[in-house]
């Protein structure tokens, strides 16, 4: 069953194309990793499918329904990110409570146990907690939510490493005991890739892929050896990227299909894969020239 | 006991690898339960989905079997299956690579398998 169905999906404003044309379909229990550059259109798309923005044209259908004024969708779903306007009346511990009275599937003894671990004191209050403190505390809402669909929008922002681990540990456990439908963004892929089931690639407000993680672990395959040779061995194909490193050594990376590995295997070339997040960087590259260009402004 | 540090083969490879380990290793015996996909997504720490692949190779090997509703469970003779495949494709794979190696670095035969003896001798020393 389809938790998220887009099709067409487009969304503008005023005159900046913020998306265009996304279709694409989210199964039950997945959790899906939404990728992008920054500016690519995550939030926008994770929004209008929480029901926060309509969209410019196409469709979206969340639970089969519309999700824009959608009491359905609103009663199933949780919407994540480090921007929650929470009352500053009210201590940590109340705005759990008033949470509990909200979400049917709410786990209040969870809630309390994390904001425990996580040493956020009960009687604090949201706006003097710290930039990551703020971001574990939404976190704990987001999990302890057990919402159908749970959309997690940069849910890591300001976490220390140690804390990002325990998040994500904490939501594997979750989604284990209690299965729904996450999404998840970050450009952080590297460290949530076993995480997910699937990734959902955005750039420039296109949607470049959706595919099982397990797949794109094996999507490209990087052969390095003399330039001549591996010139020669890659030739005709698509290049995702290219490095020289000292004065012969080449690397390239390539599409990953048996007829490359003979062939770089038959000249001696080095292979090795490439992790999900550099091909990731690869296919989004955007900026003109590298970095290092920046800084040589008198050369040719 | 993460499989993780051979990062050149996919995550479902090496969880299937890991159950392999187990078999020959007789931690896990004939018919007996093999674990889930959420208890090895519980212990590595992954999506129950890549998690269901490993163990779907090990299915396609006839190495577990499934009971409707049950699970999967070891097959009679997987760990003996196991056994023969390592010797008949993972070591000549290794031997190959080994011979190719002695060959780049222009070993001779001979002092190839004086090598290959003297790591054999030290290892029966070093577990006697």
């Amino acid at each position: 069953m389809n938790v998220i169905e887009c099709r067409q999906l487009s969304k503008s404003y005023y005159r900046k194309r913020a998306l265009q044309d996304l279709s694409f379909s989210i199964r039950e229990h997945t959790i899906t990793g939404v990728i992008g550059r920054n500016g690519a259109g995550k939030t926008t798309l994770m929004k209008i499918i929480a029901g926060f923005y309509r969209p410019s044209s196409g469709e979206v259908t969340v639970f089969g329904e519309r999700p824009f004024n959608s009491l359905k969708v609103s009663q199933n779903m949780i919407y994540i990110d480090d921007q929650m306007p929470l009352p500053t009346s009210l201590t940590l511990l109340d705005i759990l409570h008033m949470a509990g009275r909200f979400y049917p599937n709410w786990d209040h003894d969870l809630a309390t146990r994390m904001l425990n671990y996580f040493s956020l004191h009960p009687e604090g209050r949201h706006h003097q907690l710290s930039k990551g403190q703020r971001s574990t505390f939404h976190a704990i809402v987001g999990l302890a939510a057990r919402c159908p669909l749970t959309i997690f929008d940069e849910p890591t922002t300001g976490m220390d490493s140690s804390i990002r681990k325990d998040f994500y540990r904490a939501l594997l456990k979750e989604y284990l005991s209690h299965p729904r439908t996450i999404l998840l963004s970050s450009h952080l892929l590297n460290e949530l890739e076993d995480l997910l089931e699937d990734v959902l690639l955005i750039h420039q407000g296109k949607l470049l892929f959706h595919m099982p993680i397990d797949e794109l672990r094996e999507y490209a395959v990087s052969i390095t050896g003399p330039e001549k040779l591996v010139e020669r061995v890659t030739a005709d194909r698509e290049i995702y990227h290219q490095q020289h490193t000292g004065s012969n050594v080449y690397t390239t990376v390539v599409r990953r299909d048996a007829s490359i590995l003979e062939a770089a295997r038959q000249h001696g070339l080095e292979t090795a894969p490439v992790s999900p997040e550099d091909i990731c960087v690869y296919v989004t590259k955007q900026t003109k020239g590298r970095i290092d260009d920046v800084f040589n402004r008198n050369q040719p | 006991m993460f499989p993780r540090s051979d990062t050149t083969k996919p995550l479902y490879v090496q969880i299937a690898e890991w159950l392999e380990n187990e078999i020959l290793a007789g931690n896990l015996l004939p018919h007996e339960r093999i674990y889930s996909q959420y208890q090895l997504a519980d212990m590595f720490n992954i999506n129950p989905a890549t998690a269901a692949k490993g163990l779907t190779i090990l299915l396609e090997e006839g190495l577990v079997y499934k009971k409707r509703g049950l699970g999967m469970f070891i097959a009679e003779h997987a760990q003996a299956n196991i056994h023969k495949k390592r010797r008949e494709q993972t070591l000549q794979l290794l031997i190959r690579e080994l011979v190719t190696e002695a060959h780049n670095l222009g070993v001779e035969e001979s002092e190839l398998l004086e090598m290959i003896h003297q790591a054999i001798t030290s290892r029966k020393d070093g577990s006697s």
